[in-house]
């Protein structure tokens, strides 16, 4: 891997709630490298948007260290932060709300310049808008239209613009394609990959969407109920998922391959359950159909169980070859 | 343990062909949409939504019907359920044949005797699609009241109720509760409960999954599937996910700009030879789990405006393969046995389709 651009130890933030603390995102390490991209994979509700979120300081974590560039960012005032903000940018989850509906397209595109300060004059804006839109694929003829004239994907085109205007050298993209068509949202991904190699960015990529992340991601994390429960390369974890909640996730998908069919799938039982004061043990627990008494009592850490492929299992090193998406690999090669 | 889809896939494709068998008796079928075309009219501009579309559905048949926003498939659906904005919409040409009679045709009181009991919806977003203020009980009953054929006393409708959602996997104990005490999955349980709970012929699935976590779209699909094998009801898939559509579905319409550009049946669609040029630019655009590949290949531009009516094909300005006649011509429906596909390029020889040898000869 290359060096790590950002890095992040035993991260925690706890919610307080009526109930009880809410853990959102509770003892999650990872680290990532300059120009690599880590897909964030969960259902709603697995604290992913607020691990994105709390690592850019829009919530301020209640535990655990941050470094960008080989500098904490934790714990830094907000004056002392607004200059790291420039590097560390967000592009949001759905376009038709996270834009100002009164603004036209070149001014959403300059206020982050405007309000960073970043600019000498009006012209060098204009210049730098009018690049920014070429850049993403807006035609210069929209630069004064507003947002509702446009579709979805121009719309979530501008979010990209907003976002990559600053020149950050990390992305934080929350779900940018899963509000949109499938055409568009190909179009959407080959854009961000393009951007990553010509601007050189790094990605953390959270999103609900399994062949999303495979297609983009270098290495993949899965999230459930704040913890991370497996983290392995994209391949890796396409190819040999190891937690059953990983597996799970897979078989879930519906392939749209008729020849696989007729094959027989476990799906998994239940919903989430609640992430408001959790039990102590593995918190997949509850819907895991492998769970004993031992997965219910201690602490489960993350265990490498090969090079780079790490699992929150006490059962990982059960029988592979007889898992049903593992087969379903095999059959197709 | 469950299993997704309960017919493996012998017992499917024996039930399809016997299906085939009976495709001329025209009896048999349950729904039956003839050369339908739907405008949506405003003081400013007229919206060209559904373009002359011809499907079909038999009793106990899953159709799919794949295709991006504003290709017309809610429209469809409303229209089938005699739902379509009073003001603004018109039907302009054809028919909706359920069970034999005509919906385009039918007074509101008729319309209201057919919602519910013969035809029911799931919409796509359980959080809206549930009254805040009733429970979730006094929702599923509500269908029940209306529709009382069987003359039902009000202990045996709540027993009705109770019924239905332990079918749909909610304990019957949380039926005074309200919609805001359930989570997302739980709750298209519920809007499934109010769908089911007359035991319609017709169901029409409007993205039913779509809001919905994976592995809770998951149990909802195994579930939609369970139940319409036991009362034996014909589906209406709307969707833009064609793992579903694999899924679940017996025949697949897949709709751009209003009209249907590809039907056939799962088979044909997934595993044809011959497709439309929009139908295989969908799967391009499907990142694939099992195979590896660099770039996804889009659909490049966007669907065209709808209020306006161009001459030639609707995907041409799209399309990769467009050529002289694209532009100019309207496509054909062209048909080969039962797989049609609107396009000057593709499909079945020259064998025009019975239906547009008939209007060729008109004009």
């Amino acid at each position: 891997m290359n060096e790590p651009i950002l890095e992040v130890q035993r991260l925690k933030k706890y919610f307080r709630t009526a109930a009880g603390f809410l853990h959102a995102v509770d003892d999650v390490s990872f680290s990532i490298g300059r120009g690599q991209t880590m897909g964030v994979v969960g259902e709603s509700g697995c604290g992913k948007s607020t691990l994105g979120r709390t690592i850019l300081q829009l919530h301020e974590p209640s535990a655990g260290k941050i470094f960008f560039s080989g500098r904490e960012v934790t714990g830094l005032s907000k004056r002392a932060f607004k200059d790291v903000r420039p590097k560390m940018q967000m592009i949001f989850q759905d376009p038709y709300s996270s834009l100002n509906g009164r603004m036209t397209v070149s001014q959403l595109i300059a206020e982050p310049l405007i309000v960073n300060k970043f600019c000498r004059s009006s012209s060098e804006i204009d210049e730098r808008v009018e690049e920014m839109m070429d850049t993403v694929g807006l035609a210069k003829r929209l630069a004064l239209s507003y947002p509702h004239e446009l579709d979805g994907g121009r719309r979530q085109r501008i979010g990209i613009a907003r976002a990559l205007i600053l020149r950050p050298e990390f992305v934080v993209c929350d779900e940018p394609v899963s509000a949109l068509d499938v055409s568009i949202q190909a179009q959407i991904l080959n854009l961000l990959m393009d951007l990553q190699d010509r601007m050189g960015l790094t990605y953390l990529f959270i999103t609900h969407d399994l062949s999303v992340v495979k297609h983009i991601s270098d290495e993949i994390m899965v999230m459930y109920l704040g913890r991370c429960v497996e983290k392995a390369p994209a391949r890796e974890i396409f190819l040999h998922p190891v937690h059953p909640y990983t597996k799970a996730l897979l078989a879930a998908i519906p392939i749209p391959d008729i020849s696989s069919k007729h094959k027989h799938r476990e799906l998994l039982q239940g919903e989430v359950t609640s992430p408001v004061n959790p039990k102590p043990g593995c918190r997949f627990a509850a819907r895991c159909p492998m769970a004993d008494d031992r997965c219910r009592s201690g602490e489960i850490p993350l265990m490498e169980l090969r090079p780079g492929h790490f699992a929150a299992c006490l059962k990982a090193e059960s029988d592979q070859l007889n898992d049903p998406v593992f087969r379903l690999r095999e059959e197709s090669v | 343990m469950t299993e997704l889809c309960p017919h493996g896939g012998k017992g499917k494709r024996h039930r399809k062909e016997q299906a085939w068998k009976t495709m001329e008796d025209r009896k048999q079928k349950l729904l039956d949409i003839e050369h339908l075309s739907i405008i949506y009219k405003t003081d400013l501009e007229t919206v060209y939504a559904v373009n002359d579309i011809s499907l079909s559905l038999e009793k106990g048949q899953t159709l799919g019907l794949v295709g991006e926003t504003g290709a017309g498939k809610t429209t469809t659906a409303l229209a089938v359920m005699g739902l379509l904005p009073e003001r603004t919409a018109r039907v302009t040409r054809g028919k909706i044949l359920l069970d034999g009679e005509d919906v385009c045709g039918m007074t509101e009181k008729e319309l209201l005797r057919l919602r519910g009991e013969k035809a029911s919806m799931i919409f796509q977003d359980p959080m809206t699609a549930l009254n805040p203020v009733l429970t979730v009980g006094s929702q599923i009953g509500e269908a029940l009241y209306l529709h009382n054929a069987q003359e039902l006393s009000r202990e045996q409708i709540e027993k009705k109720v109770e019924e239905t959602l332990e079918m749909v996997g909610i304990p019957k104990e949380r039926k005074n509760e309200y919609p805001y005490q359930f989570s997302g999955g739980m709750r298209q349980r519920v809007v499934i409960a109010i769908a089911l709970v007359c035991n319609p012929g017709l169901l029409i699935a409007d993205e039913p999954t779509t809001a919905l976590d994976v592995t809770i779209q998951a149990q909802i699909l195994s579930m939609i599937c369970d139940l319409q094998r036991k009362y034996g009801t014909s589906v209406i898939m709307i969707t833009h996910d064609l793992g579903v559509v694999a899924e679940t579905c017996d025949m697949v319409g897949i709709m751009y700009a209003g009209e249907i550009v590809e039907y056939g049946t799962l088979e044909d669609i997934f595993t044809g030879k011959e497709h439309h040029p929009y139908t295989k630019g969908l799967f391009g655009s499907i990142p694939n789990l099992w195979e590896e590949s660099d770039r996804l290949h889009p659909i490049e531009g966007l669907m065209p405006d709808p209020t306006l009516q161009p001459e030639g094909c609707r995907f041409a300005p799209r399309c990769t393969e467009c050529g002289e006649i694209c532009r100019s011509k309207k496509p054909p429906l062209r048909e080969k046995d039962g797989h049609q596909i609107r396009c000057h390029f593709h499909g079945g020889g020259d064998s025009l389709s019975a239906e547009d040898r008939k209007e060729e000869s008109h004009e």
